[in-house]
């Protein structure tokens, strides 16, 4: 269970979050939609410890990670699977090496074993064939599917999605999309995805949390939202 | 006047966060979470980027010493002091200070744009989003790498600056083989060496410091990665030069 309470967060002048609360339930697909700007990708940041709230708190199975030091946060990120709109790859390594990467960071896995579970999980994710290239030979939506597979490679419990299908075309969009939502319940895990693509939203969500300049104004499943009568969610979902 | 305290306290604040960079850094190490083949392979690559550009700078050095001295010394009639002058010339600041600008040019600037461009693409920010501590996984190595390549190429620099000198002594200023090399060997003395030499460690610190914490603070896509790497090498350019001066006062003062 993750439980986001009264968030608020400033940038100099600008508050990005506003009080934001909301929950969500283990195994669940959450996407938080909104306009560019509207501080998603701040709300998902605080979710993971990466940013620090002024006030409230983010709560991750009972322990209030707004409050961990740096040190005892890099523990809990274990457990958690981040994809980074621009996929943050390294890019010195192949794309084995990076899915590699946290296996070799947390674990005391054989080198065989290791390789196993990367190639499974290129596999999955259809790379199986560019495992030796570097990311600067991979297409974006490659890039992307290289770092779902390093998001998802520890087993983790919480996978979080930043834009995942920003500068994507339509039906690789599609593709990402429905890959996590195959990850996510293969794998069980609680599944966070701030997104401004609201069809692909709409199709794999279980509930949908709309933010608006750094204040949730709707939340529900894609079917309740979509038949509200509120101006502005009709104009949004439809 | 606003401007000037505003500058002031700017550059006290940005200070301040450098010195917490380096606590950081040394915190990792004193936890003992050093990564030896992250440190090995940052040898590996700043050691075989510096070394030609240090070999034909010390060799042309100690070349262009001895032809300036060979002149000079000649109408004193004390050409055979040409070793000497190279030698001590070469240990005591010229290879030090030289090398350290080179490496300063080469390395610190690309360890700057490579943090500064990973810092841009997010990459920082995923490796602690990994549960690694970047300090552990990125700046230790490279810090403790520079720590340990640069006072290896400074005596690598001295011995081809010597070498250089020889070349001009010996077959341009006819000095016979057996008095240069002597009175090369005998110029040196333990607190020469060791002047010129401890000091590459604090320029070491400086520049690897330096380069790691403007790349961590790079921001501005491309154009602030060029920025911040240029700013890394100035930066540690005044810095080696100022902080040569007080060593230089300090270690005369102590060992003459």
């Amino acid at each position: 269970m993750i439980k986001v309470k009264k968030l608020f967060k400033t940038f100099g002048s600008q508050t990005v979050l506003h009080g934001v609360d909301f929950e969500i339930k283990p195994g669940e697909i959450l996407v938080i939609v909104g306009e560019s700007g509207s501080g998603k990708s701040v709300l998902l940041q605080h979710m993971i410890g990466l940013l620090r709230p002024d006030s409230g708190s983010v709560v991750i199975a009972d322990q209030d990670i707004s409050r961990l030091s740096e040190q005892k946060l890099l523990k809990v990120r274990k457990d958690m699977g981040y994809l980074f709109q621009g996929g943050a790859l390294y890019d010195f390594m192949t794309v084995f090496e990076n899915v590699a990467f946290p296996l070799r960071e947390h674990t005391r896995m054989k080198r065989n074993a290791v390789m196993t579970k990367v190639q499974d999980i290129l596999k999955l994710v259809g790379l199986d064939a560019a495992e030796g290239k570097f990311p600067s030979q991979l297409s974006g939506g490659m890039q992307k599917r290289a770092a779902l597979a390093r998001a998802v490679i520890m087993d983790s419990r919480i996978l979080f999605c930043d834009e995942p299908t920003s500068g994507l075309d339509p039906i690789k969009s599609r593709s990402i999309m429905d890959l996590i939502h195959t990850i996510a319940r293969k794998l069980k895990c609680t599944t966070v995805i701030a997104s401004h693509d609201i069809v692909n939203s709409l199709r794999i969500a279980d509930r949908i949390v709309l933010i608006r300049q750094g204040t949730i104004v709707a939340q529900g499943t894609p079917d309740q939202l979509r038949s509200s009568q509120d101006a502005y969610l009709q104009e949004f979902f439809n | 006047m606003n401007f000037l305290f505003n500058y002031v306290i700017g550059l006290v604040a940005s200070a301040g966060e450098a010195l917490f960079f380096l606590l950081d850094a040394v915190g990792v190490v004193l936890r003992g979470k050093i990564r030896w083949s992250e440190v090995f392979k940052q040898v590996y690559i700043q050691g075989v980027q510096s070394i030609v550009i240090i070999a034909l700078t010390s060799m042309a050095t100690g070349a262009v010493l001895a032809l300036q001295s060979y002149v000079m010394l000649s109408r004193f009639g004390a050409k055979e002091a040409v070793a000497q002058l190279v030698v001590l010339s070469l240990v005591r600041e010229l290879s030090p200070v030289f090398s350290s600008f080179i490496f300063s040019g080469k390395v610190g600037a690309r360890i700057a744009a490579e943090l500064g461009t990973m810092k841009v693409n997010d990459q920082i920010t995923a490796t602690r989003a990994m549960g690694v501590d970047p300090m552990e996984f990125l700046v230790v190595p490279r810090i403790l790498a520079s720590l340990l390549v640069l006072p290896g190429l400074v005596v690598f620099s001295e011995i081809l600056g010597v070498w250089g000198g020889y070349l001009i002594g010996v077959y341009n200023a006819g000095i016979p083989s057996s008095t240069y090399v002597h009175q090369t060997i005998y110029a040196v003395g333990f607190v020469d060496f060791f002047s010129g030499f401890a000091k590459t460690f604090f320029f070491a610190l400086l520049i690897a410091w330096i380069a790691c914490y403007q790349g961590f603070k790079t921001s501005g896509g491309s154009l602030g990665v060029g920025q911040y790497t240029t700013k890394a090498v100035a930066l540690s350019y005044i810095l080696v030069v100022v902080t040569n001066v007080v060593l230089t006062k300090i270690i005369l003062a102590l060992w003459g």
